[in-house]
């Protein structure tokens, strides 16, 4: 398809897929088992972090990636172990606080991150700049088709179903043989791994990354309003929202140039106050 | 199903279907600023000093590009103050709103990421508010920088307090764990243990501190000859107030870069009395220069007039940044970002910025950046000699 | 004797955090409500100082009185208007809410009084307190006991007073108030605004320590966070205890850690005190 486009729609292809990616990660964990998660944004700047770093050490581009997705699949593992057990305002609150302290301790691991200088990934040495732009695209690209095939595996699983009597009735699951601490902990690093690939391609992409840049809050919540827009635990709409926010994002951005934050903050308020079951709801409920 | 991707597809069309048109007799120039977030006051900032370049050279016609006037026209994009937005907006401006140069986006770390596009498109790109020398040695053609290195500010500094202060032996380093705060106190240690003084403490504070008692305690009870401390407008306000709570006294206190603002020194009131600083330029200088704005006087003048405040070395960075521009097209008598690129980099003129010739990796290397210092609530020059107003004073209460 | 410093600048500060933080833990341990707004609130509390001292010259204590009853006021409104029509959502959705109007209000803020930093200077200055080597800025100490004056006078009004302890009884049983005859719709408003009453106040205070601008907020409500899970959500006495013992751990941190690393430490013992003790320091009920 990416052909004879020009960059910058290709840019904006490629931010989009990537928002689908952080939309349908966060619906394994926030809208199948309907934990308020806020970790996204935790996940992204550590997969964006290993990944750069390892580059860094000269690993391959493709490599790092891979690396950077293990990485935040066994941190996933190992936080969600811990916290998954707080409920409601608790985990919220802690899983917000995990992305503070990681940008914390990048910001002083100054040898092996830069800190808060940033650190610049080397450039892909390719044929044209056209090439490496729709390089980038195919591979947010891919990253976004294994996360949807994730979403179909797991929604046709038993893990699928595990986490939805979870978001129904937690205990009534566990008193029923669900072992409800595994299906969870699998949800998180589902809404994990991919978000870290993500966040590593996106490092590459940029060449430049910095801690309040990967691990800004808004990676947590923006996915959040995406899958709030587009429909909870659904299998489209967690996409159908990433693209719509994506365009409102940019239509306010381009248009509305020193109220746009506030437009956006809008948007969110008529959002919840009016379509709180998402856009598809309310097509349903049309026809 | 099908309903929704469809409205869906009609939305995103409709959202961009406004397209950019682009005039033929008007100099189109793109300037990615953080408007929102964290670092909007320094946006505020460049964009005056955009602004009052761009009128006072339409006021005049417009720039003389071969045999015709043409007027200037400044395009905005905010970058909500993330840099990734900042490297997108460049993106943006170049390819949807084709603009013939560029601005750098603010800061040092930014303007790196961005030179990356610029580069890309080939356009020349002028960063205003980017002095790390790692900006320029990536071995980019179209980036040029109207700040010096980081330690051609501590350097003279430090010579002169070595002259004048000679009991100054313990040095005190406080710094934001950012970019450019962090990368000008790494070259004041430097500049301190050349000269054989005695770094005794060394820190990094967080950014959205909301206290630095605890440091500044520490910091008192190692009694220093010198304090250095680094960072912004509202930081550097807080901790010169809690430096006033905890008594803490030091024949010199340093602070870089916020003294150069007007604003740091209503906010700190008769605290800011004797606290020097250096940057890269200041209004006392005095140039008679070759660019629209003539001398800087008459800069001082002319911003005053249309803002009612006297312009920092940011602001005036930025018009200086436009006012490069100009003097390029002009000798190149043509806007094809080839030809305008090749006078930037022979160029060799003097500014009301100062003489303005880059070097071999785009940064400026003529600038002798001024050193002051506040006395009496006013910011006085103390170095080059060649416009110095004042001694340095010595004594911090 | 560094220190007694140190424990000094520790307990000075924790006055402020708790100043920062009761309104916030009141409003979320009784209307189950996260309110994002709260740093906007207290970013407009202190523009209201700074504009009545620069243009009446009026002093930020007097302010106060000004303060109280319109951001009391305003938090009432608010509720009745906005806020409680998704009262019975989901976390999720009233935290969208009150994210997305901080948003609208930080940008009106930026509008409205630009991005500079405002300072409001005291002449003279209220200077120091000297208890031999240790010094104590009076502003701040003036603003921890005045923090701690409005603590306990919330503290008694939920005691003593009849909609106090209606505010109590909501917050412990819901559906139990409510079949006393307790008109829960009000008592949420009246809880909302305290809340922004609490926020506007200390912003006024803090006006005369902090330098102000539209997107300090930010900072503040990350300190009233942490201060929260620290002392236990809803209670008042709580965000006293959780405001002091942040306060000592910054400080403490910033003398051993570096103060680079004195955030993030109250960030992990903010962890470490969800997973060993949901219900805070002071707590004794969790409410979810």
């Amino acid at each position: 398809m990416p052909t004879g486009v020009d960059a910058y729609w290709l840019r904006l292809g490629t931010t989009m897929l990537m928002y689908g990616v952080l939309a349908m990660s966060w619906n394994f964990i926030g809208g199948m088992a309907g934990y308020p998660s806020f970790a996204s944004a935790a996940f992204f700047g550590l997969g964006a972090y290993a990944g750069a770093v390892a580059q860094k050490y000269g690993l391959p581009m493709v490599v790092a990636w891979s690396l950077a997705g293990a990485v935040a699949a066994l941190f996933a593992a190992a936080l969600g172990f811990a916290l998954l057990r707080l409920r409601g305002h608790y985990f919220a609150i802690a899983s917000l606080v995990v992305a503070e302290v990681l940008r914390e301790i990048v910001n002083s691991a100054t040898n092996l991150t830069g800190g808060g200088m940033g650190l610049n990934i080397p450039v892909p040495q390719m044929a044209s700049i056209a090439d490496q732009a729709r390089f980038f695209y195919y591979a947010m690209l891919g990253v976004a088709v294994l996360a949807f095939g994730a979403v179909l595996v797991t929604q046709r699983s038993r893990l699928g179903f595990g986490l939805r009597c979870i978001q129904q009735n937690e205990s009534a699951a566990d008193m029923l043989g669900v072992n409800t601490t595994l299906y969870k902990v699998n949800a998180f690093i589902l809404s994990g791994v991919f978000v870290g690939v993500a966040g590593a391609v996106y490092a590459s992409w940029v060449h430049y990354i910095e801690p309040p840049d990967v691990f800004d809050v808004l990676y947590s919540i923006k996915p959040i309003v995406m899958v709030l827009l587009g429909g909870a635990g659904t299998l489209f709409g967690p996409l159908i929202g990433a693209a719509l926010f994506l365009s409102l994002e940019e239509l306010v951005w381009r248009n509305y140039l020193s109220v746009h934050t506030g437009v956006l903050g809008l948007l969110i308020v008529l959002l919840v106050l009016f379509l709180p079951k998402g856009i598809l709801a309310f097509r349903l409920r049309r026809t | 199903m099908t309903k929704t991707p469809l409205l869906l597809g009609t939305l995103v069309a409709a959202v961009f279907a406004v397209g950019a048109a682009t005039a033929q007799d008007v100099i189109r120039i793109g300037a990615p600023l953080p408007i929102t977030g964290p670092l909007s006051p320094e946006a505020v900032k460049q964009q005056r000093g955009y602004d009052l370049w761009a009128e006072t050279a339409n006021r005049a016609g417009g720039v003389q590009v071969g045999g015709k006037r043409m007027k200037v026209e400044i395009v905005y994009v905010d970058y909500q103050s993330n840099t990734p937005r900042a490297v997108q907006a460049a993106e943006k401006l170049i390819t949807q709103d084709k603009v013939n140069f560029l601005f750098s986006p603010f800061g040092s770390g930014a303007a790196k990421a961005a030179s990356s596009v610029s580069e890309k498109y080939q356009v020349p790109t002028i960063a205003a508010t980017a002095s790390s020398a790692q900006v320029y040695d990536q071995g980019y053609k179209y980036l040029f920088g109207t700040f010096t290195p980081n330690d051609t500010l501590t350097e003279p500094l430090s010579d002169m307090v070595k002259k004048q202060a000679a009991g100054v032996q313990r040095v005190a380093i406080l710094a934001r764990n950012d970019l450019f705060p962090l990368a000008i106190a790494q070259e004041m240690e430097k500049s301190a243990k050349k000269r054989g003084m005695n770094v005794v403490y060394f820190e990094k504070y967080a950014i959205g501190t909301l206290d630095h008692a605890s440091a500044l305690s520490q910091i008192k009870s190692q009694a220093p000859h010198w304090i250095f401390a680094t960072g912004y407008t509202n930081d550097l306000i807080l901790m010169r107030k809690q430096m006033g709570d905890l008594k803490i006294e030091a024949p010199v206190v340093t602070m870089v870069a916020a003294p150069a603002y007007q604003e740091w020194i209503d906010g700190t009131g008769k605290l800011a009395e004797n606290v020097s600083s250096a940057a890269w330029w200041h209004p006392a200088v005095r140039y008679k220069g070759k660019d629209l704005f003539g001398t800087t006087e008459n800069y001082v003048k002319l911003f005053q007039a249309k803002y009612k405040a006297i312009p920092d070395y940011a602001e005036a960075s930025a018009s200086a940044a436009g006012a490069i521009f100009q003097l390029a097209i002009e000798k190149a008598g043509t806007i094809d970002k080839q030809k305008v690129r090749d006078a930037l980099a022979s160029m060799n003129e003097m500014t009301f910025w100062g003489p303005v010739k880059f070097g071999p990796t785009g940064q400026i290397n003529s600038l002798e950046p001024p050193v002051f210092q506040i006395q009496k609530g006013k910011p006085l020059v103390l170095h080059p000699q060649s416009i110095r107003q004042g001694e340095l004073q010595l004594g911090i209460k | 004797m560094l220190t007694f410093q140190i424990l000094a600048n520790g307990l000075v500060l924790g006055g402020l955090y708790a100043c920062i933080a009761s309104g916030f833990s009141l409003v979320w341990g009784v209307l189950n409500v996260i309110n994002i707004l709260h740093g906007s609130i207290i970013v407009l509390g202190g523009y209201l100082a700074f504009f009545a001292h620069a243009k009446l010259g009026i002093h930020p204590f007097l302010s106060i009185l000004v303060a109280a009853p319109l951001f009391y006021a305003a938090g009432y409104v608010l509720q009745r208007t906005l806020i409680n029509r998704m009262i019975a959502a989901p976390v999720l959705l009233t935290l969208s809410l009150t994210f997305g109007l901080d948003l609208m209000a930080q940008n009106g803020m930026l509008l409205a009084f630009t991005a500079d930093f405002r300072t409001l200077i005291i002449e003279p200055p209220l200077g120091v307190l000297a208890l031999g080597p240790v010094v104590i800025p009076i502003d701040r100490l003036l603003a921890m006991l005045l923090a701690l004056a409005l603590t306990g006078l919330l503290y008694l009004l939920l005691s003593r007073s009849r909609i106090g302890r209606a505010v109590v009884a909501v917050r412990m049983d819901r559906e139990a108030a409510a079949l006393m005859g307790v008109s829960v719709k009000r008592i949420y408003a009246v809880t909302f605004g305290l809340g922004a009453m609490m926020a506007g106040v200390s912003g006024t205070l803090l006006a005369m320590i902090y330098p102000i601008s539209p997107l300090t907020g930010t900072v503040y409500l990350g300190k009233a966070f942490v201060v929260c899970v620290l002392g236990g959500l809803g209670s008042v006495p709580g965000a006293m205890v959780g405001g002091i013992a942040l306060g000592i751990v910054e400080s403490f941190g910033a003398l051993w850690f570096g103060p680079e690393n004195a955030a993030t430490l109250s960030f992990l013992l903010l962890i470490v005190v969800l997973l060993v003790k949901p219900t805070g320091l002071l707590g004794r009920k969790g409410y979810e």
